[in-house]
């Protein structure tokens, strides 16, 4: 990459007292939403729609099209701020609410001005202390200067603002379990249709939106759709930001367009500026564990919605690539991942809920030294029939396992057989009847019949 | 009316339905957990999934969509096409099976639900017959979350259906899940029991044998229990149960599905409320005063005895002051009988409805509702068949008094002589009555358990439960709904309507359908007997 990129979501970041109101207010802050108030939800969503902003929290649906699936003649509007963040590896909501929080605020604003929203809840993830109480203070200000509450800046534009801090569950960032937990029940997605935008907050007309996507807002209204369009690739517009982590030598959070390469971010000296120690790169994840895992070979893969499909992901998801590098055993990768879908699992669906623990189990026989090379067909096997194939289940956390799990199965199937060769013969054997004495009365292949 | 096509044929379906809903209705065997028609949807247990035609987003072109449906969500469409049997809808089945049998200890020779458990059902049907995980299974807990109920943890599928319930039907919450992943739990809130009146119906819609009934447990196999379709006495709502018997005994009340009464549904007064039956102090033979005791007769003396001093009692003192008490306990048939039967021997005699047991009052559930919204309703009216014995009284005529009426004249010595039946599960018999009773010269009771009343008796018959008899109840509605005989009654004892068939000169077997047609003669409203509305085989 030649020019380095004019930050646009971090443009604030890193700049002295960047959280206060008056920072944001000197930098330019809180124009875009005089603009907005201007322009009316109409123009808002039309200027949306035409810079093509798709959501930053993994699906990529594109924000405006979202907001025209409310019923027109609604009374009540919700705003749900997704700020659970609970894809491993992923900070850039942290990133944007620790540095920035008044671009959170004021893209919750035009949002809820374009949705005619009356309340907006920021669901926050639980771990998050520090933004908690960051957010809370810029909230606090908001209020202070007539931008949240009633008749903001003085028109007749009214919204208020509650932070909900979540409880620790990685399916309360879908949406609809977002939407459960902060009516303070159990996190559990609801079945959709209805959808959120008919039926969601307390049975109310719902909006859920990502902080990233949030946070472009302003940026779009002062600067046009225009311009963000000219920003990363035809299909996938707009800054993004990539959370890179693992062996690498400077892990962190970086702004730059959609649809880089892997390669560069991994490599470029603006980013990650190559591999740490001299290594070489073995594995990438490179949008949080659901989306699945890249080669070292793969890394020309664009950093967009469409190009991660051709390489056998599930998307784009968070953009937070971990870089695993040589010395790294796949197997506990595969235990790791495993593991937590296996904790994450809310247990609605049966397929999820089993099949999860299922390929924990056989991921801990791996990383023990007990493989058969069966279990590798088994686990691509489990991942096709609790995931792979939509409608097995009621949201996407059992899609986001299986591709995961596939993909570390598949393409690095060649170490773990090399693994499963090299093992004591026998082992996988003794292993299970240690923790399984029911297998005393199983045949399980040659060995067990030479044994008996 | 909606037309759809499933599996190439078209079926003819109720608006607003679903797709499970329909197939079901038609005949389709749909495997399903967590549905159940009674509660809402939650489509999590995807053990029903199907395949739907949608266009094709690019071409318009009209194919079968690459995504499975949950059918028990999808609600059906004029013109829809899905498919249940397809490889692919198949393939979803026997791994959803194998999912469901991964962490379940397979304990069936221990377990209450074997043979009505659809776990074994669906695996048989569209399992594989084989798990393929090696690992030891994840073992949770059993407990005992009630007085009436216990939970075993491990045999759980999650369905939620018990959750559901308590949510939706009983209104009282006590129970949730807790944890999460595999490691899911039903359990109630600390300190809080599954203790509602509604409770035993878990344990009916578990469809696995996760939740079971303290009283059932390890008593009987489920297959050598015999089902009579029966009413529940308990009160005077009707609901309509089935009675699981063996050799003589009854071990257990299942409601039956009747949307006009009960829906899925019956409450724990009625469930648990049999045991009376099975009580070894209830009177068995009949008994004659000779002197100041009692003595044991045959039941072939008991129409010369009845015959000979009632009619004695009437010719002394005018059938005026005679008075036969009919219990609301009594069937339809057995009140008419012996209504019949007295208007014969005494047209003046008075006939008095027996006493009718009222407890607080009427509970509806959900919990707080209004009763307009109610899905169930245990009636304070502690009886099944008052109304039934009203309309016997009023097809009979002739003079008639209420049951207060009755003890105060008996009393103030204004009646000589009386019959009254009783039948009441408990000690029902109040001083005043067994005071009143002092002053008869003649007294027959026919009563369950000996009483004060029966001390005072010239001639004791035993009455039989519900469960041994047949016959029809009104309910507090006005249904007449008929039931079944599900057991003998004890030896020594002969069921109400044989002797009353007999006293009244008929000849042979006492039926009950016999009998009400004779009623229909006098009254047409005998002849409409309620049927429930048969079961959909899929309501389990």
């Amino acid at each position: 990459m030649g020019e380095p990129f004019e930050p646009v979501l971090l443009r604030n970041a890193g700049v002295a007292d960047s959280r206060s109101i008056h920072t944001y207010r000197a930098r330019g802050g809180y124009k875009a939403l005089r603009k907005a108030l201007e322009m009316g939800p109409e123009a808002i969503i039309a200027e949306v729609r035409e810079a093509n902003l798709r959501g930053r929290g993994g699906a990529g649906f594109p924000a405006g099209v979202k907001w025209g699936f409310l019923p027109p003649d609604r009374k009540v509007t919700y705003l749900c701020v997704n700020a659970d963040e609970a894809e491993p590896c992923t900070f850039n909501n942290r990133v944007l609410i620790e540095q920035d929080p008044h671009q959170l605020i004021e893209g919750m604003l035009i949002a809820g001005l374009a949705t005619r929203t009356t309340t907006a809840y920021v669901y926050l993830r639980v771990e998050y202390h520090e933004p908690f109480h960051i957010l809370q203070k810029a909230v606090d200000e908001a209020y202070a200067a007539g931008l949240l509450g009633r008749n903001i800046l003085g028109s007749d534009f009214s919204m208020e603002c509650i932070i909900h801090r979540g409880a620790g569950a990685y399916v309360c960032g879908e949406e609809t379990g977002l939407i459960e937990s902060i009516e303070g029940k159990r996190g559990w997605p609801r079945i959709k249709p209805p959808f959120p935008a008919i039926s969601g907050l307390f049975g109310k007309p719902t909006v859920v939106n990502n902080v990233e996507t949030l946070c472009c807002l302003p940026h779009i209204i002062e600067r046009g759709a225009e311009w963000f369009g000219s920003i990363g690739t035809p299909g996938s517009a707009g800054p993004k930001l990539y959370c890179v982590s693992g062996h690498v030598k400077r892990p962190g959070c970086y702004e730059a367009p959609l649809g880089l390469a892997v390669r560069e971010l991994i490599e470029d000296e603006q980013f990650a500026q190559g591999m740490r120690d001299g290594r070489r790169i073995k594995a990438v994840n490179p949008g949080g564990f659901s989306v699945g895992w890249l080669t070292a070979d793969e890394l020309d893969m664009k950093m967009d919605f469409d190009d991660p499909r051709d390489y056998g992901l599930l998307g784009l998801g968070t953009a937070a690539i971990v870089v695993m590098d040589d010395q790294t055993d796949m197997r506990e990768v595969l235990l790791n991942v495993t593991r937590f879908f296996a904790h994450e699992s809310c247990g609605q669906c049966t397929q999820c809920r089993e099949g999860t623990e299922w390929m924990y189990k056989v991921a801990s026989r791996l990383a023990a030294g007990a493989g058969r090379s069966e279990d590798l067909d088994l686990l691509a096997e489990i991942t096709q029939t609790m995931g792979m194939m939509p409608g097995l289940s009621i949201c996407g956390l059992s899609d986001g396992a299986a591709y995961a799990v596939r993909s570390i199965a598949t393409k690095f199937r060649a170490e773990f057989k090399e693994h499963i060769r090299r093992q004591t013969p026998g082992r996988a054997e003794q292993v299970m009847r240690q923790t399984n004495p029911a297998l005393y009365d199983r045949a399980m292949g040659r060995q067990t019949q030479s044994a008996g | 009316m909606a037309t759809i096509t499933i599996d190439g044929q078209e079926v003819e379906c109720r608006d607003g339905v679903t797709v499970l809903r329909a197939a079901l209705e038609a005949g389709w065997d749909v495997p399903h957990y967590c549905y159940h028609p009674g509660m809402s949807v939650v489509a999590s247990c995807r053990l029903c999934l199907m395949e739907m035609m949608m266009p094709n987003p690019q071409t318009g072109e009209m194919g079968w969509a690459p995504k499975l449906f949950p059918s028990c969500q999808t609600p059906v469409r004029n013109g829809m096409v899905v498919r249940f049997d397809s490889p692919k809808v198949h393939a979803a089945r026997e791994q959803a099976m194998e999912y469901f049998l991964l962490n379940h200890p397979l304990d069936c020779p221990v377990c209450d639900q074997a043979g009505e458990c659809w776990l074994q059902d669906y695996s048989l049907r569209f399992g594989r017959g084989y798990g393929r995980m090696l690992e030891a299974k994840h073992v949770n807990p059993k407990k005992n979350i009630g007085p009436r109920t216990l939970l075993y943890q491990d045999r759980c599928v999650l369905c939620s259906r018990c959750v559901r319930f308590c949510a939706e039907i009983s209104g009282t919450r006590e129970l949730c899940i807790v944890n999460r992943g595999h490691r899911c739990e039903i359990d109630v809130f600390e300190g809080i029991a599954l203790d509602n009146k509604l409770q035993g119906n878990v344990v009916d819609i578990c469809p696995v044998g996760a939740l079971l009934d303290k009283d059932f447990l390890m008593q009987q196999r489920v297959w050598e229990l015999q089902s009579a379709k029966s009413i529940c006495p308990v009160c005077s709502a009707g609901c309509n149960i089935r009675i699981d018997h063996n050799r003589g005994r009854v071990w257990r009340l299942k409601p039956r599905y009747n949307d006009r009464v009960n829906d899925w549904w019956m409450c724990d007064d009625g469930r648990f409320g049999y045991k009376f039956i099975h009580d070894p102090r209830r009177l068995t033979r009949p008994q004659a005063r000779r002197g100041n005791r009692l003595e044991p007769i045959a039941w072939r003396d008991v129409p010369e005895v009845v015959r000979f001093r009632l009619m004695q009692a009437v010719q002394q003192h005018s059938g005026q002051r005679t008075a036969v008490v009919l219990s609301p306990m009594m069937s339809c048939e057995e009140a008419w009988l012996l209504a019949t039967l007295i208007r014969k021997a005494a047209p003046e005699a008075h006939l008095v409805l027996g006493h009718v047991p009222l407890t607080g009052d009427d509970e509806h559930f959900p919990v707080g509702c209004e009763p307009g919204n109610a899905k169930f309703t245990i009636r304070a009216e502690k009886c099944p068949n008052r109304r039934g014995v009203e309309r016997v009284l009023k097809a009979a005529g002739g003079p008639t008094m209420d049951f207060q009426q009755f003890v105060s004249q008996a009393t103030a010595g204004e009646l000589s002589a009386a019959w009254v039946v009783g039948g009441y599960s408990n000690d029902w018999v109040t001083d005043e009555l067994a005071a009143a009773a002092e002053k008869l010269t003649w007294l027959a009771v026919q009563d369950f358990f000996p009483s004060k009343l029966c001390e005072k008796a010239d001639l004791v018959l035993p009455a039989c439960s519900w469960a041994e008899r047949e016959g029809s109840f009104v309910n507090h509605a006005g249904l007449l709904q008929a039931f079944d005989r599900a057991v003998q009654p004890p030896d020594g004892a002969q069921i109400d309507g044989q002797y009353l068939f007999e006293l009244a000169g008929l000849v042979g077997v006492y039926s009950g359908g016999r009998v009400r047609e004779m009623m229909a003669s006098q009254d047409a409203g005998f002849a409409e007997v309620v049927e429930a509305t048969p079961e959909p085989a899929f309501a389990h």
